[in-house]
């Protein structure tokens, strides 16, 4: 089964390499846990497909397993850009199921999260290796974005050569500051929003479309 | 007559208080339970001390070994009785021996778990997913979250140094390799908590 499935995929990389201006770039939308990945995931698709990713959660590692979205066509200027749009899980160096008990977790419950969220975080690692055409990487605009899982995943997307815009979300939040998020990677251009209230989506389809087209 | 003292063979009916202070004939608290339709089976001999009046289960040793695989059997009239572990002598007293265990309480462990058992189940909260020839220490291990370096290299070093992908720290508490994670060819789909995993073997493994 493995064989026939390393099979299909090879010849899909192969179809892939051929028909590449043809194909949707698959876009992963990668950052740390808690940062609205999931909700920005679902305010794209919903805007262009009607339907929505995953479910969105205050608890960190809700979504546990990468998910993908596929031909989401985004107009913008008279341009059709479609991409495949590839929800991932929050990406951190330690997961630990004591945070799940604040969020009125049973403890079983919270170790099963646990396993799960860290199989998630080397899912979004392997995917980042092998099936993305580009990052958007999504940030708490009120949190420090200065850490450990930042500075090397933005590294390895720089490595990779893949185009990357970073997402400065939750600018709704009184405690924002994007400013510090485009401080912290002047290299790469910052776009404000919030994917929850919607608020400065015209640019950041601008920049879906002009980065990924 | 469900409870019998291992000691003296003194029987007591289910729910007596009578024993629950030792037995009252010769000061013996190890007690074997017998269900109603095994009370015919041998009670161990009296060891001379006492025999209780309510002998009316004398031992019949001809039926013993059919209904218990260890029955405490009582092997001389010098020794209060014999144990499974052989070792003890005190039992005439009322003087607990809690470090040896009678016939009953061995046959009744062997269902449940052996120590080899326990301490096969106690490994996997060490450090177990992944041949983590290096475990961190726990200064660099803890503190990095939020100290950011911001040479890719040094950090790939040092991450590296540290362990392989991941690191089961106990059940339900992980930490991870990033860099380890990204680099590695194989994809880790599974963890398991008894600190296996799954993986999917990379396509062109042959090539490498």
């Amino acid at each position: 089964m493995g064989l026939l499935t390393n099979l299909r995929d090879s010849i899909t990389r192969v179809t892939d390499r051929l028909f590449a201006d043809d194909e949707p770039k698959r876009i992963g939308i990668y950052g740390p846990p808690n940062a609205g990945k999931t909700t920005l995931a679902n305010r794209i698709a919903r805007d262009w497909t009607g339907d929505a990713v995953g479910p969105e959660s205050h608890i960190p590692h809700e979504t546990r397993r990468a998910r993908r979205k596929e031909n989401v066509q985004i107009e913008r200027n008279g341009k059709t850009v479609t991409i495949d749009i590839v929800d991932t899980p929050g990406v951190t160096t330690k997961v630990d199921y004591k945070e799940f008990l604040d969020h009125d977790m049973e403890k079983d419950d919270a170790v099963k999260r646990s396993r799960e969220a860290t199989e998630g975080v080397a899912e979004a690692m392997h995917w980042l290796r092998e099936d993305v055409d580009g990052v958007i990487y999504v940030l708490d605009s009120s949190t420090d974005p200065f850490t450990q899982v930042n500075t090397m995943l933005i590294g390895i997307i720089e490595s990779q050569d893949l185009p990357v815009l970073i997402f400065a979300n939750k600018v709704d939040l009184d405690d924002a500051d994007v400013k510090r998020i485009s401080d912290a990677f002047p290299q790469h251009e910052t776009v404000p929003l919030s994917a929850l209230e919607g608020d400065n989506m015209d640019e950041v389809y601008e920049k879906i479309a002009e980065y990924f087209g | 007559m469900p409870h019998q003292c291992t000691n003296c063979g003194q029987t007591f009916a289910d729910g007596s208080k009578e024993m629950l202070s030792g037995c009252p004939d010769c000061g013996g608290n190890k007690f074997q339970f017998r269900p109603a339709g095994a009370s015919d089976s041998p009670p161990p001999e009296a060891g001379g001390d006492t025999d209780g009046d309510a002998e009316s289960t004398r031992p019949d040793p001809g039926e013993s070994a059919a209904r218990r695989t260890e029955p405490p059997q009582p092997d001389t009239d010098s020794s209060d009785h014999a144990r499974s572990g052989g070792s003890v002598g005190s039992t005439g007293s009322s003087q607990p021996s809690s470090d040896t265990e009678d016939g009953a309480q061995a046959s009744a462990r062997t269902d449940v778990v052996s120590p080899d058992e326990l301490a096969a189940a106690a490994e996997p909260t060490g450090p177990a997913s992944e041949p983590s020839e290096d475990p961190p220490d726990d200064g660099t291990a803890q503190s990095d979250e939020e100290s950011a370096d911001p040479n890719l290299d040094a950090l790939r070093q040092k991450l590296n140094d540290q362990f392989e992908s991941i690191r089961i720290v106990s059940p339900g508490k992980y930490e991870l390799n990033l860099m380890e994670l990204y680099d590695r060819e194989e994809y880790i789909i599974s963890l398991r908590e008894d600190g296996r995993y799954v993986i999917e073997m990379p396509e062109g493994w042959d090539d490498r």
